[in-house]
Formats: structure tokens, sequence, C-alpha cells
């Protein structure tokens, strides 16, 4: 069995579920107001009401989109692990360099062709992670511009709710070319990943998959386990070849429970009557 | 039919050729050979020509107490029997008749008589001739709901519409079948058009002429005409604009519908598609008049939502008012800047003074004269600029990683 590298905690997960369901429907229901007429539109606008329960849709999406935005800041503030995915995820020099190798790599100029070794974070999940955020951001405020027009319109002219509603139309363009463009070459139709990489929905990565996109990070990992290991007697003789780690931290009630009862166990086979 | 072709060939056998008969006072003698129901002549054009009279039909109309010469007034001597000559042409009803005559003359019936025209109606094609009876009588041709199937007699025969050049579409008794006039069973042809005087549309003086509308339709609908004559459409109209509408414009002619109905142009989802575009949105007036606002209104929310079948969304008449539009430099104008914070009110509660304010009917556009356009136009062609440049770097960037990718798993 291949070895299995968590990408994706179960939390985070249904974090991507929730973002992938609600930015389709965001997309749907909004272009279908910008495009009526468009035949895909049609089951929309054929439905009684159907335009009225389209924009209350869009807006309870984009609430609960908003709402896991909110959720996501907690996360990475709150847990250990989102605090390590926020240093992980600072851009750093070097992400600029691994895009120009890649493109010099892809064109050709470096032959043969570079490895490039990447961290945890490389500079492709870092744009999407952050054009993800910015563009959040942008479709937030303005669409809360939008849809509370009426107070918006007690302090500012009406030319920026013009604005607001030009700026929530082109980034909603772009951030869905951007899925459609950017994440889903990545997640989808890269040849290194086709059909699919299945982080989204097992959570973690194959050596394979970690090699090509995360080379540094699988170093880092492998020393760290090694200098865990450099404690454990057995290890020496088998040259730190256990993956394991050799106490886990933290255990739910019933493997404590088990736990306790294995140390009991060990105890009383080991116990020499002195 | 059979016996009574003998009984008749019988009849005019018999009849005592040269007797002497007088002829008024007694119908009887009339009808001794006019019950015939086979009885004709030959006419001018030697077409053959019934001149059979019911008698009983007679009897029951308003005129059944007159005497036959009371009309037929040139048919006296015996020499019309003998002979069977038709010498009465014409029936003068304007001998008892002078007012309708003299309103006849007026309208455009006569005049197309006068023209020439051999289908021109005269009284006996609307009114009948033997059984003609009053108006309030529901049996009479001219009773008001018979008057639609009356005048569709010629109106809606084919052949007449092809002659008289009126139009290749339905006719307007096909048209006034399923209105909301004709549902109500209080209006019919004449109740617009008029009867003994009914005019042409080009006469200044017709019900139906373009500027006249709004006072046809107000003898019912008063309450509505006295909005509208003072509204921009009913001040340019009274001026003579024919590019201005009137009542007829917007609701159509003769199969007005209710605006609940959705085949009614005025039906709300039909409002800004239709109705009000057919002339806002027409390149000929919008340019004389320029406006050009339904391409604004489209790309707006309101109009995005609307053509989506929103209709909660504001059309044109939900700020502009319905009868009684004004320009927005009418104080009375729903669109005023004073009234603006009331009008979008209606559906945004609570709209401040500032809700109103700024250009509405903006278009996006860096050459735009209003700066709200210009800022839009701007953030359009930043957006635009950087959509191509992201975009199409990542699909250059993908497309080279995937080729790469590909070139390197030849086999």
């Amino acid at each position: 069995m291949t070895k299995k590298y968590l990408r994706l905690t179960l939390n985070e997960r249904f974090q991507h579920l929730n973002l992938m369901i609600n930015f389709t429907i965001l997309a749907i229901t909004g272009f279908a107001l910008k495009y009526p007429t468009a035949f895909w539109v049609s089951p929309i606008t054929d439905a009684p009401a159907g335009m009225t329960i389209r924009g209350f849709i869009h807006r309870l999406s984009g609430v609960a989109i908003v709402t896991l935005g909110g959720y996501h800041i907690l996360y990475m503030i709150f847990s250990e692990r989102g605090r390590q995915i926020v240093r992980d995820m600072l851009p750093g020099l070097k992400d600029a360099k691994d895009l120009w190798e890649t493109l010099k790599n892809n064109l050709f100029i470096n032959r043969p062709a570079k490895e490039i070794k990447m961290g945890r974070f490389n500079y492709k999940e870092k744009l999407e992670y952050f054009a993800l955020i910015w563009g959040t951001l942008v479709m937030t405020v303005t669409g809360f511009i939008l849809w509370y027009e009426v107070e918006w319109l007690k302090y500012f002219p009406r030319w920026t709710y013009d604005v607001a509603r030009a700026i929530h139309f082109y980034e909603a363009v772009l951030a869905t070319l951007a899925i459609i463009v950017w994440h889903f070459y990545s997640v989808l139709l890269d040849p290194d990943v086709y059909p699919m990489n299945w982080a989204w929905i097992t959570g973690h990565l194959t050596e394979h998959e970690m090699k090509l996109d995360h080379g540094l990070e699988l170093e880092r990992i492998k020393a760290s386990q090694k200098a865990e290991l450099a404690d454990v007697d057995e290890a020496a003789s088998v040259g730190g070849g256990r993956v394991y780690p050799a106490r886990q931290e933290r255990l739910s009630p019933m493997q404590r429970l088990y736990g306790t009862v294995r140390d009991l166990n060990e105890t009383l086979k080991n116990w020499r009557g002195n | 039919m059979r016996p009574f072709l003998f009984l008749g060939i019988f009849l005019l056998l018999v009849t005592p050729i040269g007797s002497s008969v007088v002829w008024g006072g007694n119908n009887g003698a009339c009808f001794s050979c006019h019950k015939d129901d086979s009885l004709s002549k030959q006419d001018a054009r030697g077409k053959k020509v019934s001149i059979f009279v019911a008698e009983k039909e007679y009897e029951s109309s308003i005129h059944g107490r007159l005497s036959c010469s009371d009309c037929h007034t040139q048919i006296r001597d015996d020499s019309h029997a003998a002979g069977g000559k038709a010498i009465d042409r014409r029936v003068n009803c304007a001998s008892c008749h002078q007012g309708a005559e003299k309103e006849y003359k007026m309208g455009l019936h006569s005049k197309m008589i006068m023209k020439g025209t051999e289908r021109a109606a005269y009284c006996q094609d609307c009114h009948g001739k033997h059984g003609i009876r009053p108006s309030k009588d529901p049996k009479s041709l001219t009773h008001l709901s018979n008057i639609a199937r009356t005048c569709s007699r010629c109106h809606s025969d084919k052949e007449f519409v092809r002659q008289h050049a009126m139009g290749a579409g339905p006719s307007p008794g096909d048209l006034f079948k399923g209105s909301i006039h004709e549902k109500t069973g209080e209006v019919s042809c004449t109740s617009c058009h008029g009867s003994h005087n009914l005019r042409s549309l080009i006469d200044p003086k017709s019900t139906i002429f373009h500027s006249n509308i709004p006072q046809t339709c107000g003898a019912c609908h008063p309450q509505i005409t006295e909005q509208f004559v003072n509204s921009i459409h009913g001040v340019l109209a009274a001026r003579g604009r024919s590019d201005s509408p009137t009542c007829t414009t917007c609701h159509g002619i003769h199969g007005i519908k209710t605006k609940a109905d959705p085949d009614s142009p005025v039906n709300e989802r039909r409002i800004a598609m239709t109705t009000c575009p057919q002339c806002h949105a027409a390149e000929r007036i919008s340019k004389e008049y320029g406006f050009s606002k339904v391409k604004s209104y489209y790309d707006s929310f309101h109009g995005l939502a609307y053509r989506g079948g929103d209709t909660f969304s504001a059309n044109c008449a939900s700020c502009h008012g319905v009868h009684d539009i004004r320009p927005s430099s009418d104080p009375k104008s729903m669109i005023h800047k004073d009234n603006l914070q009331k009008t979008c009110g209606a559906c945004h509660p609570g709209a401040s003074a500032n809700f109103g304010k700024g250009k509405i009917h903006s278009v996006a556009s860096i050459s735009g004269e209003d700066f709200g356009e210009k800022v839009v136009g701007w953030v359009r062609v930043i957006y635009l600029f950087l959509i191509v440049a992201v975009i199409g770097g990542m699909i250059f960037f993908n497309f080279a990683d995937w080729l790469r990718k590909t070139i390197e798993r030849r086999p």
C-alpha cells in the first residue's frame, strides 16, 4: 500500500465542499440575471417566480459563502493546523522563481527540464488562495452594496452603486474563468493528476503526488519523521524506517482507554516479579 | 321548394292583368305577388335579385303599419304589376328620417357612394329592408349585440376587404371577438366609430382621427382621458403629432384586452418588452425626440430581472406612470427630482432623498457625459483588460504545461 500524506482534514474538506457548492450556485444564479435570455437560463425563467427565487437563492448563497469565510478566518487563527497553514501560505521569492522555472521548463528553455521542489503550498495554490480571498472580499463588499442599496445610497452618490454593480459583474467573470482555467487545470486536466486529484474527497496525497508538486515538503516530512524516530530504540536497527509516529499525541477517549489497557498488559507481561 | 315554385307560377298566371288596384293603403295587393319567395328580377347587370318580401317579418317591423307605397313612393300605377318594371330604384328614407340623412351625408359611407363605390353601405345595408326594428329591439340589426355582426357582413368579407384595400390581416370583427369590449356587451363598432356620420380615419372630425381618440375613449373612460390629455403623450397628440401615442397605440385597437390578459400589450410582462419600446426603441422616433433609454433599462438591474420574468422588478410604468406620464421637468411628474424619493420609495421603503439623485438611465462609457458613466466605463475597460491579461496568461501557462507534460509522455 502506498504511503499517504494528509492534505485536507475532514473539516477542510467540508470547507472546500461548501465553497464549491455555493460558488457554483452563485455563478449560475448570478449570470442568469445578467443573461436572462440565454438558453441555459430558461429553466429559471420558465419556472413560476423563477427570477424572484433566483435572487433569493443568490443572496442566501452569498451569505453562506461569507459565513464560510468568517469561519475560515477563525479556523486559521484558532487552530494549530490553521496557523501552520497561514505560515506555509505566505508567499516568498521562491514562489516567483518556481513559477519562472516552470515556465522555462514548459517552453523547453530548460533542457532537460529542471526538477522543481516546492513547499507545502506551491505557487499555483498560493496564487489561487489569494485570488480567492481577494475575490471573496470584492464580491462581499459590492454584493452587500447592491443588496442594501437603500442604506448605501443614504451616504454615497448613485454612481458608486453603478460602480459596485460593474465590479460585481466583472469580478464574477474573472473568478469563474479563473476557477475554470486555473483550478480545473491543476486538479483535473493536468496530466500529472488526470482524471482528478482525489485529495478533496479522500483528504490525502500519494507519495508520487507529493513528489511532483510538493517535493520540498516531502523531504521535510521525511526528515522530521527520522528525527522523531531517532529517539526510538527499534528504529536504529531498521534505519529509521518506521513511518508512523512513535507516540500519538491526541487520542480519542476510546483510544486512550484502549491504550491504558494495552499499557497495563505490557506492564504485566514484562513484569519480572522483583 | 318545388311546390312554392309551382304556386308562384300559378299566381303569376292568375293575376288579373290590367285590373285596377289602389296602390297604397292596402298592402295585401303588394303581398299578393311579393309573398312568393321565388319572385325575382334582373338588375342592370343581369344579376338575379330576389324581390320576395316576408309579410310576417314586415308586419312585425317598426314600419309594419306603413303602407308599401309610403316608402316605395314611385310605384303607384298598375303598370308596375303589369310589366314588373323596376322603376323604384331606391327608397328614400330621408322623407321621414331627415336628421339621420343629414348625418349620413357627412359620413364616410355616403362619400364612398358619391365616389362610385358599389358596395358602400346605404340605410338598408345596416338597418335591413322590410324587417327594420328599433335599435332597442334585441332582434334589430342595429341592436348593440348585433352591430358587430352587421358591420362584419361587409368588413369581414374577404372579397370586400380585398376590393377596398382594407389590409390583409384579420378583420376588425375577428379582432373584436374576444376583446374586453365585446365581453362587456356594452360596446360595439358604432360606440367608437359613430353610426350615420361615421367618418374616415383621415378626417379630422372623425372619432377615430388620431388626436380625437382620447375623447372617443373618454366617453366611457372619462377619468383616464382626463389624466391622459395632460400627459406628455396627450399634449403632443393634441398638437397633431402623429408620432405621439394615444389610447390605441398602447392598448391595441379592435382587440383590446384587460391588462391581466397575457396577450394584452399593456400586460405587465409586455409593457417594457414591446409596448413602450415600439416607439422608445424605434430608430426614427428616438432620433427625432432624442431619447433612447430602453437599452439602458434592459441592462439595469430592473431591466435584467424584468427580462427574466421577475414581476416584482420595475418596468417603464412603475416609475414613469401609466396614463399621466409627464416629462421630468414637470413638477407633477413621477420622475421630477422632487418626486423621485416618493416614486423610488414605493418599492424601496426608506429610500432617502439621496436615493433618487444621479443619472438613472446611465450607459457605461469612458466618453460618457455623466461622471458616473465615465467611472463605470473605466471600471469596465480596466476589468476587461484584467480579464484578458489574467485569464489569457493562465491559458497560456497551463497550455504550455499541458503540452510539455503530454510530449514527455509520448510513447
